[in-house]
């Protein structure tokens, strides 16, 4: 590590020197001439393109979607390859099998110069960093990422979910302001409602007596039992969709309640047992999908498009857009306490290790003014919506894409941010297509309910992060099996007095300890 | 005594037969029913398959799933990867194996038992995937057919079985009569050996082949170009893997090919499992000898 | 033997031994068979030695930036850490009764089919129902594991039946009490064909004239497989009994893996997946690393014990 911050003095002195040398001639008295790990000298300009004079190439690993095409051929890379100098080869693996390639990198040091839209998640930021094979971007983001820094300074949650402990940054996320992309909404079918004489439901119990008339009522009317009342993402997105119902919170990107400073773990609280007893009785009438457990994501959104489905949950209505009329956002049910909580829901930083340099790149401070433009709505805009008059029109000051580019076979070919998770910023102006007025609606239903603030997953030190991950092995896994169990009623709830002595004994208090610590730190 | 076996003996031989006649029978029909129903259902309309309407004959037929492999890239491009690299693995694979097995065959070959030892072990013991992979780098093979290759140039078991099968089978007589005419041991192994040897070469052929077919592992590990997939990664995909979850924006479009996906899939296992199967009947004959040969005395 | 003669000359040193000689003799008089095995024998000490030093992550912190060597001693902590471990208990015990059912289930079945085949007088029939079950041998995990979906799916053909029948349907594919059936019935269903060509061609190697005199002794068919055919092929029992237990802690990796989800986890969890899961997909290189360690200890003990006990007993063995 510190072989870094050696890389740090050696640069900063460098630019001194080429300061003091360059200071009259220097075009726009910006330019300076930097140094970096391997001695080679490049001008970096910090404002405007291009950001080198001298083009140069950037090797970076990327994860690509199946949906998408190579990267290479969108424009957005093509153009701003024009605009800044920086040539960038994508090294491309796809979305199956992604995380083993991207920890086979890493173990094998076989690194490339930068990770785009990598997901690296906060522990394998820490471990790579700490390790050296990161290198750490705190000192250089005020100078070369100017308008991430902005963001930062804007919302703090931002600056405490990336820093570590001793002040690391080691990779930079995703950055999403407009609050409609930060959650699922509850889409319900209104055709059904109306056909049932049913308003929306507002509380647990009457959405049950919903479901049970989409079960039984034949709201689709060809006279067979054949409607799915209710369904959701495979596994356990389902509990976390329902939770705020019974008050249970998801802060730190974790199943977490912060109540009065206080950190506190619920899994094997009574109110969890109460959800997961709910949902066992949905599943055991068969008002939740008998699938929800094994159904693919395709088979997910292929349910959403049939319009054959009651309720499921949904950031947009991208995926039932031909019939989208049909359905309608409703605000979390009341549970039998009388919470009501969208607790579901991600941090303005909602893509965590979307972007990192390693250290065997030359020109980070080139790489990192390379990224710092998608952070502005005019990069993001030439990030997911390519060029103007070819690819979308400005309508109503915003950007549209054109109708040949928002189908499910142009869209992704056009755009990195199709298949999720690219280093980008998300605001209002780029949302023409996320955010149309249906999905506006159902956010404003969310919105009341949402809680006051919403903590990212934080950083831990190394050694910290190593505990945390060795206890979230065992109770992650123990937890999202139980669960599972209990719901698809494999495992009565007799059980219980079990499940939450065996999370004791994996240490789910110390576990506890340690969020609250980085509450504590966090709060200071 | 010779009476007895009279009076009771032929009744008790047709039952006997009868019932061997009957459990073969029940075997066939376990065996083969999930391969009819999956040829069934893949030209079943995917509906009634769905609903559980199609048992042994397809229902609504229809030649639409295989319409749709035949336009789906990603399967032909896995496929004919796929090809190459059971072409040339099986190659390499059978080269290796006969330079190894051969010579380890030789009643004559001083080291003999010691070599057997440092190969057998092999199977016992790996270092792991971190060292393999660090290894496959270290040679420049990452993200090339070569990483599906040559790491599993040999299969010691397979080894096992040709060494076995030279042992015994090709008389050793035969062997140093030709070393008297002056004949090299390269020459013995081209003009003497091998021409004995088709049954063994089949069945290793057979062996190798299957498996490069058949293998998605080492190309999870080792492939990143989506270009390079074997068929059996794109397979993995339609059947079984669930996509990452929904990111904003990122399903777009995912709908269709899902949809499609559900239709294909027992067209998909049909059309992977032809070439093995067309490939069968060519080297079926030999197996018997071959295998048997070679495994009688391990 | 030209070349040979050449060797001779020149190798063979005057102080060695008579034997010493000889062997020397021999080896230069074969050295092109040394020739051929050259690079097979630099293969197996490049992929398969040469990888071994990895072992050492066990018992180190692998950081993968300062390499495996470069990285720090910590003793048996991976180790520890595994033994303490909820799930060590659950691993072991899924990955010895899996592999001990497999062995107990599947090992006979094949034997028994050979038999059956070897009993069928009509040699047309008999062809017919051998090359029947060879078939599902070429058909991939990926496949097989998608079939087994297909038909154990809620509206399946056997759910299907089972509801004719009366019975309400089961989730096989998300079940942890049928997992093991499952597994194991369908590797029985896929091999049992393939493995018993093996015994095939023991059982035609035969004797006729034992049966014959079986026959004349008035032993019953049942009888006549019993104490001629089973005789027969057992050293080819032993050896593939030996080989399979040498594979004993890997069975089924890839298809256990496809087969995998929460539901079943409590019967599915091994330990060949637990290090694919922990290891290569979040990273813990050396704690995974231990855990194979663990288990191909196992594994070799195993082998080792069985290969004893199979020497002393019916004096076929491995080696």
């Amino acid at each position: 590590m510190y072989k870094h911050r050696n890389w740090g003095k050696a640069a900063i002195s460098t630019m001194l020197v080429a300061a003091l040398v360059l200071g009259g001639c220097g075009a726009g008295g910006d330019n300076k001439k930097s140094a970096a790990g391997g001695g080679s000298e490049v001008v970096v300009s910090k404002e405007g393109f291009p950001i080198v004079q001298e083009p140069i190439t950037l090797k970076m690993f990327t994860r690509i979607a199946p949906v998408n095409g190579p990267f290479k051929d969108m424009p957005v890379f093509q153009d701003y390859e024009k605009m800044s100098n920086v040539k960038v080869e994508f090294i491309e693996a796809p979305t199956d099998g992604f995380q083993e390639k991207k920890n086979l990198l890493f173990a094998s040091n076989e690194l490339p110069d930068v990770m785009f839209r990598s997901g690296i998640t906060p522990l394998e930021a820490v471990r790579y960093g700490a390790g050296g094979q990161l290198i750490p971007l705190e000192d250089m983001i005020e100078e070369y990422a100017p308008n991430f820094n902005k963001l930062m300074e804007q919302y703090p949650e931002i600056r405490a979910a990336i820093t570590t402990p001793e002040g690391h940054i080691y990779s930079l996320p995703g950055i999403v302001t407009l609050g409609s992309a930060r959650t699922d909404k509850k889409w319900i079918n209104k055709a059904w409602l109306e056909k049932l004489n049913l308003k929306e439901p507002e509380t647990l119990d009457e959405l049950y007596d919903v479901l049970v008339a989409f079960r039984d009522g034949d709201p689709n009317g060809n006279g067979q039992k054949d409607e799915l009342p209710l369904t959701a993402r495979t596994g356990l997105p389902i509990v976390v969709a329902m939770s705020g119902s019974y008050g249970l919170d998801l802060q730190f990107g974790y199943n977490i309640n912060i109540v009065d400073d206080k950190v506190e773990i619920w899994m094997g609280n009574e109110k969890n047992k109460e959800l997961l007893m709910y949902l066992n009785k949905l599943y055991k009438e068969k008002l939740l999908d008998p699938e929800i457990f094994s159904q693919t994501e395709a088979q997910f959104l292929a349910k959403q498009g049939t319009g054959n489905t009651g309720m499921f949950f949904d950031q947009t209505n991208n995926n039932f857009l031909p019939i989208a009329d049909q359905y309608v956002g409703i605000a979390p049910p009341e549970g039998p306490y009388g919470d009501r909580l969208q607790s579901q829901g991600s941090p303005v930083p909602r893509d965590p290790g979307a972007f990192a340099i390693t250290s065997v790149n030359k020109y980070p401070e080139v790489s990192l003014r390379w990224i710092d433009y998608f952070y502005t709505d005019e990069g993001s805009t030439l990030l997911r919506f390519g060029r103007e008059g070819e690819h979308y029109e400005i309508v109503d000051g915003i950007p549209h894409y054109k109708p040949e580019f928002s189908t499910a076979e142009t869209q992704p070919k056009l755009t990195p941010y199709a298949g999720g998770g690219a280093p980008h910023i998300i605001s209002e102006y780029v949302a023409s297509y996320i955010n149309p007025p249906q999905v506006q609606e159902a956010q404003k239903k969310l919105d009341p309910y949402m809680p006051e603030v919403r903590y990212a997953a934080p950083m831990f030190d190394e050694e910290t992060a190593q505990k945390v991950n060795m206890l979230r092995n065992d109770i992650d896994k123990y937890y999202e099996e139980q669960s599972t169990k209990f719901i698809a009623g494999a495992l009565s709830f007799d059980k219980w007095d079990e499940f939450q002595a065996t999370l004791k004994k994996m240490n789910l208090e110390e576990l506890q300890q340690i969020y609250q610590e980085a509450y504590d730190k966090m709060e200071k | 005594m010779a009476e007895k076996i009279a009076a009771k003996g032929p009744s008790d031989e047709l039952r006997f037969d009868v019932i061997v006649y009957l459990i073969a029978a029940v075997i066939i029909i376990i065996v083969l029913y999930p391969l009819l129903f999956v040829v069934a259902a893949s030209f079943s309309d995917p509906a009634r398959v769905l609903n559980g309407e199609v048992w042994l004959l397809p229902k609504g037929v229809t030649l639409e799933a295989y319409n749709n492999i035949l336009h789906n890239d990603k399967i032909w491009i896995g496929y004919r990867n796929s090809i190459l690299y059971t072409v040339v693995g099986t190659l390499i694979n059978i080269v290796m194996t006969l330079l190894a097995a051969y010579p380890l065959s030789r009643p004559d070959l001083p080291g003999r038992k010691g070599l057997m030892l440092i190969i057998t072990l092999t199977m016992f013991f790996s270092g792991g995937l971190i060292p393999s992979y660090l290894l496959v780098k270290g040679l420049g093979m990452v993200d090339t057919m070569w990483a599906l290759i040559i790491p599993g140039a040999i299969s010691t078991y397979n080894l096992i079985v040709m060494r076995t099968y030279f042992q015994s089978s090709i008389p050793w007589e035969l062997q140093e009569a030709a070393h008297m005419d002056g004949c090299s041991n390269w020459r013995l192994l081209l003009s003497i050996i091998l021409p004995l040897s088709k049954p063994i070469l089949a069945v290793m052929v057979l062996f190798y082949a299957v498996g490069h077919w058949n293998a998605f592992f080492n190309a999870l590990i080792y492939i990143r170009s989506e270009e390079l997939y074997p068929l059996q990664l794109v397979l993995r995909e339609i059947l079984m893997i669930s996509q990452s979850a929904g990111e904003e924006g990122g399903n777009v479009g995912l709908e269709d090919k899902i949809l499609l996906s559900e239709s294909i899939k027992y067209a998909v296992i049909i059309v992977s499992s032809l070439p093995v199967l067309i490939m069968y009947p060519f080297v079926q004959r030999h197996f018997v000898k071959g295998v048997m040969i070679g495994s009688i005395k391990g | 033997m030209k070349n040979a003669k050449i060797h001779e000359t020149v190798v063979v040193p005057q102080f060695r031994s008579e034997r010493g000689n000889r062997l020397l003799r021999q080896i230069a008089k074969r050295y092109d068979l040394y020739l051929m095995l050259l690079v097979p024998i630099v293969w197996y000490l490049l992929f398969h030695y040469g990888p071994l030093y990895g072992l050492q992550i066990a018992f180190k912190n692998f950081n993968p930036g300062k390499g495996i060597l470069g990285s720090s001693w910590v003793g048996f902590e991976h180790f520890q850490r595994f033994f303490d471990s909820y799930y060590f208990g659950r691993l072991l015990w899924n990955t010895l009764s899996i592999n001990l059912l497999s062995l107990l289930l599947a090992f006979p079945i094949p034997i028994m089919l050979a038999l059956l085949i070897n009993e069928i007088r009509s040699k047309s029939y008999s062809k017919l129902l051998q090359n029947i079950t060879y078939i599902p041998h070429f058909i991939s995990v990926v496949v097989i594991v998608g079939i087994l979906n297909v038909m154990l799916s809620a509206n399946g053909p056997i759910n299907m039946l089972i509801q004719g029948l009366g019975g309400s349907s089961v989730r096989f594919m998300e079940s942890a009490g049928w997992f093991k059936t499952i597994f194991i019935g369908s590797n029985i269903w896929q091999n049992m064909g393939w493995q018993s060509i093996i015994y095939i061609a023991g059982l035609s190697g035969i004797n006729p004239q034992l049966y014959e005199a079986a026959k004349m002794d008035g032993a019953s068919r049942l009888r006549r497989i019993w104490h001629v055919s089973l005789p027969g092929i057992v050293p080819v029992i032993v050896i593939l009994l030996i080989l399979d237990i040498g594979q004993f802690m890997n069975i089924g990796f890839e298809k256990i893996l496809l087969m995998q989800n929460n539901l079943n986890l409590e019967a599915s969890d091994v330990i060949s997946t637990f290090v694919y899961t922990t290891g290569i997909l979040k990273g813990e290189y050396s704690y995974t690393a231990a855990i194979g360690l663990f288990n191909s200890l196992i594994n070799l003990t195993l082998l080792l014990l069985v290969n004893r006990f199979a020497r002393k007993t019916s004096e076929t063995s491995l080696w």
